[in-house]
């Protein structure tokens, strides 16, 4: 299959492979493939040529996280800002992805085989529309495979992302569905183009630039970040082998400042939901700090009806995010 | 005054922002101290100062009190006084007489400070006062507050051996170098300078 490479491991590898399984092993694991054009100079082809090198060698990186065990990968495919560059190159990427998306369509049966999901994410109406019916198209036809996941970033950055969450939760105001208090970095979470999966525990950035670049900003706030020097095209299993061991170094410590942030995000939601309280009982002409069991039920009140109004506004976002797929779709077809 | 000067204008670039980003679980006041009062010296404008668990933020005067007696020790400049903002606070210190500004952050002024101008943007939509399309990049860049009047981080120098930010203003570090060294215990000026050095090399080249 063109995106995912087939083969599995030499006996060294899988050997390495045991070894490092016996550790924790990331379940989601992002990248950032740069390095594609510098490859290129180095080697004295063309720019296009990098990038699909640099595709030939995503396949490959899919097919050994599916050997490690590792269900999800995110990949910056391509960044809102890329579109400054020259309309030649431009122009090629987005060839590259007719190319591409095109042969994922015609692999329908690998796909379904290797229950494999694939999901675009990005500010996709900024592309051709012809490339948007080929996402639609591949996106639907994947969306019930769940043995593994593959996100590609593309015409994304992560302010972007942000700010479309925000401004889905501020129509979800417009349309009555969500109060102002209702809004919270759970709720955030929900609403970002990644709302689907969990955050990345290891982000691996190539070529030496020790940046983000505007990727996945909000969800690798805790993630381990490796940045290794090597440039895409030239990415071994032993680059990703040491990827994951720093990762496994790195295990306890962000296990236990992730604990300790979620821990004080709740202790200050409770805060919050307390305070609402106090202030519901005092308007009721109660003594603040009396009947506690009043306290209590009405904490509880809010708490459903706070849970309720959420689950009606994210199926109504679940729903306009499948309606723009779907239209697009019967457009093509 | 004359030499540390000497050495921000010998480099290629300088960073407008510096985040001083501690990874360690026990920080250190004399070390964090030397840190802030070297970027001031070399000539940054603007230095925050960073641990996720607010312990800086939470003993900010005994931070400061350690960053006056350094500056006088070390450099002996005559600027005694400078502006120390706290995020989301209202206490800012005195006469400006250093170029610099120092802010002390922790979590909250990071995914906190975003959703509560996520909060306030749907509260003047409740009111009809806005709407959701009015929302954009720009318009959600210009309603958050933790830094206020600074600019993005240019460089993040961060400490210690964690491989993480852990926190540290997500929204602000997108274009942000990250320069990693071992621990900020004990830091010498040389492996400070070497840092924004290695900073100075850096290629950048925009998405383009």
């Amino acid at each position: 299959m063109s995106w995912i490479k087939e083969g599995e491991l030499t006996i060294i590898e899988r050997f390495c492979a045991n070894i490092i399984k016996a550790g924790p092993m990331p379940k989601h694991v992002a990248f950032i493939m740069d390095g594609n054009r510098r490859y290129a100079q180095k080697c004295h082809v063309e720019r296009q040529q990098g990038h699909s090198e640099g595709f030939e060698k995503l396949a490959q990186t899919l097919r050994w996280c599916l050997n490690l065990g590792i269900q999800e990968v995110t990949v910056y495919a391509f960044s809102i800002e890329n579109f400054k560059r020259s309309r030649e190159e431009v122009d090629g990427l987005m060839d590259l992805a007719r190319q591409k998306f095109s042969r994922l369509l015609e692999e329908q049966e690998n796909l379904k085989k290797h229950g494999v999901c694939i999901r675009v994410l990005g500010d996709l109406p900024l592309l051709p529309m012809d490339i948007q019916e080929l996402i639609a198209q591949a996106v639907l036809a994947t969306r019930n495979y769940n043995k593994c996941f593959l996100n590609v970033c593309f015409a994304y950055t992560s302010r972007h992302e942000i700010s479309n969450a925000v401004r889905e939760m501020a129509w979800g105001v417009e349309q009555g569905l969500l109060e102002p208090s209702d809004v919270s970095e759970s709720l955030l979470d929900k609403c970002l183009y990644t709302n689907n999966s969990p955050d990345p525990d290891l982000l691996i950035r190539t070529s030496g630039e020790v940046r983000l670049s505007d990727f996945l900003l909000w969800q690798t706030s805790h993630s381990c970040l490796v940045f290794q020097s090597v440039l895409w095209p030239e990415y071994s299993f032993w680059n990703l082998c040491e990827a994951i061991l720093r990762f496994q170094m790195n295990y306890s410590a962000l296990q236990k400042a992730r604990d300790s942030y979620m821990e004080e995000r709740r202790r200050q939601q409770l805060e919050r939901d307390q305070d609402y309280v106090t202030r519901k009982l005092q308007q009721e002409g109660c003594a603040s700090h009396g009947d506690s069991r009043r306290r209590r039920t009405l904490l509880q009140k809010c708490t459903a009806m706070r849970e309720q109004r959420i689950q009606g506004f994210l199926q109504a976002l679940e729903h306009k995010r499948a309606d723009f797929f779907e239209r697009l779709c019967t457009v093509s077809a | 005054r004359q030499r540390w000067r000497a050495d921000g204008r010998a480099l290629r670039k300088l960073p407008v922002h510096v985040g001083l980003v501690v990874t360690e679980e026990e920080p250190s006041y004399a070390d964090m101290a030397s840190l802030v009062v070297w970027c001031m010296a070399v000539g940054i404008s603007y230095v925050s100062v960073y641990d996720h668990n607010g312990i800086f933020k939470r003993n900010n005067s005994r931070l400061m009190d350690e960053i006056l007696k350094q500056q006088q020790e070390l450099i002996g400049l005559d600027c005694s006084k400078y502006t120390v903002e706290f995020a989301n606070q209202d206490k800012t210190g005195q006469v400006l007489n250093c170029q610099s500004t120092l802010k002390v952050l922790s979590p909250e002024d990071g995914k906190a400070d975003i959703v509560k101008a996520a909060q306030n943007f749907c509260q003047l939509v409740a009111q009809q006062q806005r709407t959701h399309t009015d929302l954009d990049v720009n318009v959600l860049d210009n309603l958050l507050s933790s830094t206020n009047g600074f600019p993005d981080p240019d460089l993040v120098l961060k400490f210690g051996p964690v491989d993480s930010t852990l926190g540290f203003l997500p929204w602000h570090i997108r274009l942000t170098e990250i320069i990693s060294l071992p621990s900020h215990l004990n830091i010498s000026y040389e492996e400070f300078f070497s840092a924004l050095h290695h900073y100075a090399a850096c290629e950048q080249r925009w998405g383009k």
